[in-house]
């Protein structure tokens, strides 16, 4: 989508037109830190947001009782819808060529002579019909589908999605290319009927009553909001799990890929927490058009008839009727250290990988890769140097600063404790932070860019004004802030230091307007749509988090250019870690392995220490000023 | 997050004393990198401004602020960036060797916000920045080499060793209160309880009582590192060699009955109760009769004025004269002792020293050894102040500021929490506290944390 965006002629080949955008899990997009993932995704022009908006049946803002660095959207979507309309989208893209056929093989040239033993280019790919698809540059997302092999109970067979054929050909072809690959394990919980359940006997959980979109651009939502429910499992719950957990593929053995602690199956809750006498679940509607249920928190490799029972065991659903049985997946990765930052395979030209491929899990984390990976390999065609993004400007750049650094020996998931700066990536500056950048690659249109101009004009304007304007009595009557002391001479920014100080009724006291036909935040607000309220809220807010904690962010800030610092040191691609004397074999070893680009990335590398650091920044110098004088030498 | 403060190319201000250990003509501080300038000005009292290249005069004080007092003079010279040796705003006060003087100047810089430079710090940054060639840069490597293998013998010896041993358990508590928070951000939509302000009060509460009790056990821990200096003095043919043969437990110095014997200062190195004593023998003071001993009494003023302990021998059987009297009162304020010695004679001034009685006075005989013991024992509490010997104690100024760094944090941590600062911005205040123990110990990284989540929260839906 993005380089079709940026210009160029894009294929989308896909096993299955219908399919594309099938949510495999849950039908919920966001959640903490993966919400920030997609603002980001959003900001830098890519549609996740957009489309989860406009098929988003219950949205909700979470964490909102913490700090705002950590607030995160997260919408629970209609899955038929979102595969609807993310197609529609896609078809809608100019120069963007969508076909179904299985892809089985790349299409490689090898290295000629001595300079470039080693060193190959993917020229494009082989699909299973024979024909080839020569391109530029090639992006492989494989989700679950590489080699996958799906696990119930006993059963086991080759699959991608339930009732999807998984890519064994392709699977083969890039183990047989001699990258390093690892086996990851997820999966899945039954899904119910709904008409079989006693919604009345679970705490009812509804979305917002202003939903906080994701998009930037979103001005309504327009789907019917419908709630989600909160059960708990039971003793017999429990005891039932217990004698049946040697059956479960997870503890049988017959999986050897490894699963994410984050989000284990119910057996394994019970069997690691033994302590625990119960485990929470929610209800999930898949849709409005359907009366599937998605039981969140049951993920399981239990045999069907377990399954069952474990449904029954619990007050609410002990006539409830299960419409598919949960899964584990086991599928292939590649280490992801293998990747360099533009996410470009370091031993082969032109080769991009995102996504499940990659290590991680979720629709979030693969998103941002996608997206990045379309943009470089977009940017790799016109000639230009590639778009890396830093841990300090967005999740998008911790999250492939993580995986090309470190890899990852379980499905890696997005974290807010993953960001050392996670004051300043926040859901509400995400566009501040990265849609210059998205303007200037051409995926910000004019109209986009207008509306964040403006929005950026608004927020100055009122951080100015509070700045500016002292508190006086009719202003402090007006924010109900009588009670306030020693109040003489202080600005109103002065005042929303004060912890007990929001921003909500000084917004009042100030009168302050916001955008062009609206009126004043609090008495006149229920007139306007409660999207717009939300979207107006947050705006002050973000306002208010960047005047209320300046001192903390301030203290980020010079970590951030420290950081900076370290970035700024580039490890060439010539430098020798084996020559450096001093120089561990171990450090060496960990240090060929991911070669990293900066000695900021180096110090990121496990086990790699500051002293390790100090002889490769010297050496860099040493070596340089070494290799004219060798490359002068004959042969 | 930890990666950050350890590294060793952020561009911080570094500071160290820059001439070898002991009194020299000459001591020098030196400071580098982008705050030089602006922490040398505040270490001393400038005469005139600092100007590129040029040397200038300046008061060393006792003290910040206006009461404060003269006690060194010093020549600052500031080096401009990229004009100066480092490449960076560079600094250098020389002032008059006393290593008590250097030792104040580098610790208030430290206390500016330099960092203590790392051996062969000066002269790689003086590498990176292009200032040095190639053969000098392999000496650089060759340092950082060495500082390497120290630096691993540190670590092996602390993985065992008993600082590891202090911190480890109260880092582990830090650690399991930031996974507490952290859970509670990152897994909010889970079954994880938030940690009330009341619990986090506490759990910071605990933490910071043995913290202090850590960096309060560094008044000894820098003597065992560092080593004192014992000035034994008094006027001549009291017994001063003998005593000093007495604790080095062998003739070292020459004792005759002829007053005035020792001309020139003896110094020998001892262990007493595990603290490095330098102890110098001096000639006895008195108007000196010739020139050879008139020059070691001068000698015998300067080691007096070094010393960070003084032993002032007197003979008890005699009455103090003026010579004596002034020695004492010189004395005053400062970490010394009395030994009366010849106590194995009739004692005749033992009545007129009790006008000193806030020092400490031990009876001795160097003759039978009488008093010895006692002298020993007086030593070692005047040299730590009284603190006791500990297991795991701070030997080093590095150590000591990672302790009381992390202290401070916990303190903002603690004030925050008590505001109802949101969760988020109190763990900035106790990762820098984390980061500051794990200088100790070793580096918490964010998937250690994310480790301990998993295995004490049940996660995941």
């Amino acid at each position: 989508m993005a380089a079709a965006r940026m210009g160029l002629k894009t294929a989308l080949i896909t096993m299955n037109l219908d399919l594309i955008a099938q949510m495999s899990c849950n039908p919920a997009i966001g959640g903490i830190a993966k919400g920030h993932l997609v603002r980001e995704v959003d900001a830098l022009g890519g549609i996740m947001g957009e489309v989860a908006d406009a098929v988003g049946i219950q949205f909700r803002l979470l964490n909102t009782s913490r700090g705002p660095a950590v607030w995160s959207p997260r919408a629970q979507c209609d899955k038929a819808l979102y595969r609807v309309k993310m197609r529609e989208v896609l078809e809608g893209q100019a120069g963007l060529h969508i076909r179904q056929a299985e892809v089985v093989d790349l299409v490689l040239e090898e290295g000629q002579g001595t300079r470039d033993e080693g060193h190959r280019r993917v020229l494009g790919l082989k699909l299973r019909d024979g024909r080839q698809l020569l391109a530029g540059a090639t992006i492989i997302t494989t989700g679950t589908f590489l080699n996958g092999l799906i696990h119930c109970g006993e059963e086991r067979y080759p699959a991608g999605r339930s009732g999807e054929p998984a890519s064994v050909l392709l699977g083969e072809a890039l183990r047989r290319l001699g990258l390093r690959t690892t086996r990851l394990k997820t999966g899945t919980p039954p899904r119910l009927d709904g008409r079989t359940i006693k919604w009345e006997m679970f705490e009812e959980q509804p979305g917002d009553a202003e939903p906080t979109p994701f998009s930037f651009r979103t001005k309504k939502i327009v789907q019917p909001q419908v709630s989600c429910h909160i059960a708990f499992t039971t003793p017999e719950t429990l005891r039932v799990i217990r004698e049946n957990v040697h059956r479960s593929a997870m503890y049988s053995g017959q999986i050897e890929g490894v699963g994410p602690r984050y989000c284990p199956s119910i057996e394994d809750k019970v069997v690691k927490f033994p302590d625990k006498t119960q485990h929470q679940f929610f209800l999930e509607p898949e849709g409005l058009n359907t009366h599937e249920v998605y039981v969140n928190g049951m993920s399981t490799s239990l045999p069907m008839e377990v399954q069952w029972q474990i449904v029954r065991s619990i007050p609410g659903l002990d006539e409830a009727e299960m419409l598919r049985p949960g899964y584990a997946i086991e599928y292939d990765s590649v280490d992801a250290t293998e990747l360099d930052r533009a996410l470009c395979v370091k031993s082969m030209e032109g080769l991009y990988l995102a996504g499940q491929i990659n290590g991680t899990s979720g629709y979030e984390e693969a998103a941002c890769q996608g997206l990045m990976a379309g943009i470089n390999a977009a940017l790799r065609v016109k000639g230009e140097p590639p778009f890396t993004m830093d841990r300090t400007e967005g999740y998008t750049g911790i999250l492939i600063d993580d995986l090309i650094s470190k890899g990852t020996n379980e499905p890696y998931r997005m974290f807010t404790s993953r960001a050392e700066f996670r004051l300043h990536l926040r859901i509400d500056n995400a566009d501040r932070r990265l849609t210059p950048y998205g303007r200037k690659l051409g995926l910000i249109g004019d109209a986009a860019w207008a509306e964040f101009e403006q929005k950026q004009a608004r927020m100055t304007a009122l951080e100015k004004l509070l700045t500016a304007k002292k508190a006086d009595e009719a202003g402090l009557r007006a924010a109900g802030l009588e009670g306030l002391t020693s109040v003489a001479g202080q600005t109103w920014a002065q005042l929303l230091k004060r912890p007990e100080v929001k921003i909500e009724p000084v917004l009042l006291a100030v009168q302050w307007t916001g955008r062009p036909g609206s009126g004043a935040f609090g008495a006149e607000l229920p007139e306007q749509d409660p999207v717009e309220r939300a979207v107006f809220r947050n705006e002050a807010r973000a306002v208010e988090t960047e005047i209320k904690f300046a001192g903390y962010l301030d203290q980020q800030r010079k970590s951030i250019e420290k950081l900076k610092a370290a970035e700024g040191v580039q490890i060439p691609a010539w430098l020798e870690y084996r020559i450096i004397s001093g120089l561990s074999r171990e450090m060496q070893e960990k240090l060929e392995r991911v070669r990293p680009g900066t000695i900021g990335q180096a110090s990121r590398i496990p086990g790699v220490t500051p002293a390790a650091l100090s002889l490769v920044h010297v050496s860099i110098r040493v070596q340089g000023a070494r290799r004219p004088k060798e490359a002068s030498l004959p042969g | 997050m930890s990666e950050i403060e350890d590294n060793p190319i952020a561009v911080d201000t570094i500071a160290a004393i820059s001439t070898p250990p002991g009194r020299g003509g000459i001591g020098i501080v030196r400071l580098s990198g982008p705050e030089a300038a602006e922490i040398g000005v505040q270490l001393v009292r400038l005469r005139q401004p600092l100007e590129h290249a040029r040397a200038r005069l300046a008061d060393v004080l006792d003290a910040d602020g206006t009461d404060a007092e003269r006690i060194d003079e010093a020549m600052v010279t500031y080096f401009a960036a990229p004009n100066s040796y480092t490449g960076e705003e560079l600094v250098e006060i020389a002032a008059h060797g006393s290593p008590v003087v250097l030792e104040l100047l580098l610790r208030r810089g430290l206390e500016l916000g330099a960092r203590l430079a790392e051996p062969g710090e000066f002269t790689q940054r003086a590498f990176l920045a292009g200032k040095i060639d190639l053969t000098q840069a392999e000496a650089v490597r060759d340092l950082i080499d060495a500082q390497t293998l120290t630096q691993a013998r540190a670590a092996a010896s602390q993985m065992g060793g008993a600082l590891s041993r202090r911190v480890g358990p109260l880092k582990q508590d830090l650690v399991e209160l930031i996974a507490l928070l952290e859970a509670g951000i990152d897994f909010a939509e889970d079954d994880v309880e938030v940690t009330g302000p009341d619990e986090i009060a506490r759990r910071i509460g605990e933490l910071t009582p043995p913290l202090e009790a850590l960096a309060g056990s560094f008044a000894r821990g820098r003597i065992v590192h560092d080593g004192l200096t014992l000035a034994i003095v008094g006027r001549p043919n009291v017994g001063k060699s003998s005593l000093f043969n007495q604790l080095v437990e062998r003739d070292r110095a020459i004792v005759t009955a002829t007053p005035g014997t020792t001309r020139d200062t003896v110094s020998e190195r001892i262990a007493l109760d595990g603290i490095p004593l330098e102890l110098v023998d001096t000639a006895g003071l008195r108007e000196a009769r010739e020139e050879a001993e008139q020059m070691g009494i001068a000698r015998s003023r300067e080691a007096l004025a070094d010393a960070a302990l003084v032993l002032i021998v007197l003979d008890s059987t005699q009455s103090l004269n003026a010579e004596e009297r002034e020695l004492l009162r010189a004395v005053e304020g400062r970490a010394a002792l009395i030994a009366a010695n010849k106590s194995d004679l009739k004692s005749e001034a033992a009545a007129e020293m009790t006008e000193f009685a806030n020092l400490p006075v031990v009876a001795t005989s160097a003759l039978t050894g009488e008093g010895i013991a006692e002298l020993r024992e007086r030593i070692v509490t005047l040299a730590t102040g009284g603190a006791a010997s500990e297991p795991g104690m701070l030997t080093s100024l590095r150590h000591h500021g990672a302790v009381t760094t992390a202290i401070s944090a916990l303190k903002d941590a603690s004030g925050a929490n008590e505001s109802g600062i949101p969760h988020e911005m109190i763990l900035i205040d106790l990762y820098r506290a984390l980061w500051a123990l794990d200088s100790l110990t070793g580096q918490t990284t964010p998937d250690d944390i994310l480790n301990l989540i998993f295995s004490t929260f049940c996660i995941g839906k």
